[in-house]
């Protein structure tokens, strides 16, 4: 296999011209999204760039300290983000969801890192970046199965407190709710792994074909790694919501359901 | 008089305040009074889906702040006036109802007993989504009554009907509670009806009662 071909700064430059395309769609179209686009081209440069020298850091001064750092921020960011997209989420909801990211993603990457590869637990080249699409895809589903839980629950009110003046357990009631939460939070992986190598060729294979590896190979690495986002997604919604709605009422078995 | 549901006291948070309430078993009494006056909130103080500011209610005799919060709102059960039906046929709805409580359904012939106590004359397979309003309305208060409590709270169970057919129901309906010993408490915003059919009434005003 040929190696990778160095990027010229100036070439790499040419790549952001290809955003004049998507502000001059926008414009045609008024859609006022040109600021959000800038802003974020420029956060991700910033943020991929200080990722880089972090990690050409870690990787020549390789230690487990810097590893769990990593690890940490990773997930605290993750977490984060899915409080910002899900605001007014009680204490007690926001301390399961944290938990399970957390569990999901730290049990998922040590069986994959020690057992699927049979690496180090402490080793910064497989666990950093196998965290990262785990956490990134794991913050996604989340998301978007606690948006989708609360939202039913605010379209199906009626329901809810209909079912509750009928006596039925809060478990009885709730339990709907989750099942179609965690179907929408795992959908989109279940989509992907249907599509991929049709439809696309994802981002890890690519990147590991273009570095010299043999296609055999990066296509062992991205099964693995499509099957344990589709875990750990699923790991972490079943237990935000399994344990989280569980919160959303008192001992009386009085709702107490408030996200916005 | 027997008191099935008594309340003293009852306050909730600074906007509503309540006179002592008791409500006579087997009894039918209508609660009365403008819209704000408090009336639905009296009924979620009943079925503790709301707790009381300040107060007690009283179920045959029990604290129902201590009491298991499911068991007792399956024996005081309140029919909400917003009426929430499964996108299934009739029977469908009987079966989910039933299945949600995690109690055995009634037969076909029960079903079709209780939807001609609401004067609603439609076959089990009549798919809900069809129904006209009253019609829902009407479905919604047969399971209820299916589900054999001791008291049942109605929220305007007639709001979607004419004054004929919501008379000629409530009349059925009536009749079938005492048959069956169903403490009835019904809301109403139609004084013909309360007169007519009230063997007590509670008439609250906005924030207290008269």
């Amino acid at each position: 296999m040929n190696r990778i071909v160095q990027l010229n700064l100036w070439q790499f430059a040419l790549i952001y011209l290809l955003l004049l395309i998507v502000i001059t769609v926008l414009r045609v179209c008024k859609i006022d999204q040109t600021k959000n686009l800038l802003w974020a081209s420029a956060r991700m440069t910033l943020q991929l760039t200080l990722a880089g020298l972090i990690l050409t850091y870690i990787f020549q001064n390789p230690h487990p300290a810097f590893v769990a750092v990593y690890l940490a921020g990773m997930i605290a960011f993750a977490i984060f983000r899915v409080f910002k997209i899900n605001k007014g989420l009680n204490r007690r909801f926001r301390w399961i969801i944290g938990a399970s990211v957390a569990f999901s993603g730290l049990v998922v990457l040590m069986y994959f890192v020690t057992l699927v590869v049979g690496e180090n637990p402490g080793n910064p080249q497989y666990v950093i970046p196998i965290a990262g699409m785990l956490m990134g895809n794991t913050m996604t589903g989340v998301s978007l199965g606690v948006k989708t839980f609360y939202q039913s629950l605010r379209d199906q009110s009626v329901r809810i407190e209909t079912l509750q003046n009928m006596g039925v357990k809060p478990d009885r009631l709730f339990m709907p709710f989750v099942r179609q939460a965690i179907e929408t939070a795992i959908l989109p992986t279940i989509n992907t792994m249907v599509g991929i190598g049709i439809v696309s060729l994802p981002g890890m294979m690519t990147g590991q074909i273009l570095s010299g590896t043999l296609p055999m190979t990066a296509i062992l690495y991205q099964i693995a790694i499509m099957i344990a986002i589709c875990t750990t997604v699923c790991l972490a919604t079943f237990g935000s919501l399994y344990f989280g709605y569980r919160t959303l009422y008192n001992k009386r078995g009085q709702m107490e359901i408030e996200a916005k | 008089m027997e008191a099935i549901l008594r309340a003293t006291g009852l306050k909730f948070l600074d906007i509503l305040r309540f006179p002592p309430i008791a409500i006579e078993k087997g009894g039918v009494t209508f609660v009365c009074g403008k819209s704000g006056a408090g009336k639905s909130t009296l009924f979620k103080l009943f079925n503790l889906t709301l707790s009381p500011t300040e107060g007690t209610v009283f179920y045959d005799g029990a604290d129902i702040a201590e009491m298991d919060p499911v068991a007792l709102r399956r024996e005081v059960l309140l029919m909400g006036q917003n009426v929430y039906l499964f996108d299934d046929t009739i029977r469908g709805n009987f079966e989910k109802y039933f299945e949600y409580r995690g109690e055995p359904c009634i037969g076909g012939d029960g079903m079709q007993s209780w939807l001609t106590v609401c004067g609603l004359e439609q076959p089990l397979t009549a798919q809900c989504q069809t129904l006209s309003g009253g019609e829902r309305q009407r479905v919604f208060l047969a399971i209820h009554l299916a589900m054999r409590p001791r008291v049942l709270l109605l929220d305007e169970p007639t709001s979607a009907l004419d004054k004929k057919t919501a008379a000629q129901v409530l009349e059925r309906l009536i009749a079938r509670c005492k048959e069956k010993g169903i403490t009835l408490v019904i809301i109403s915003h139609d004084p013909a009806l309360a007169h007519a059919f009230a063997e007590n009434t509670i008439a609250l005003t906005e924030g207290a009662c008269e």
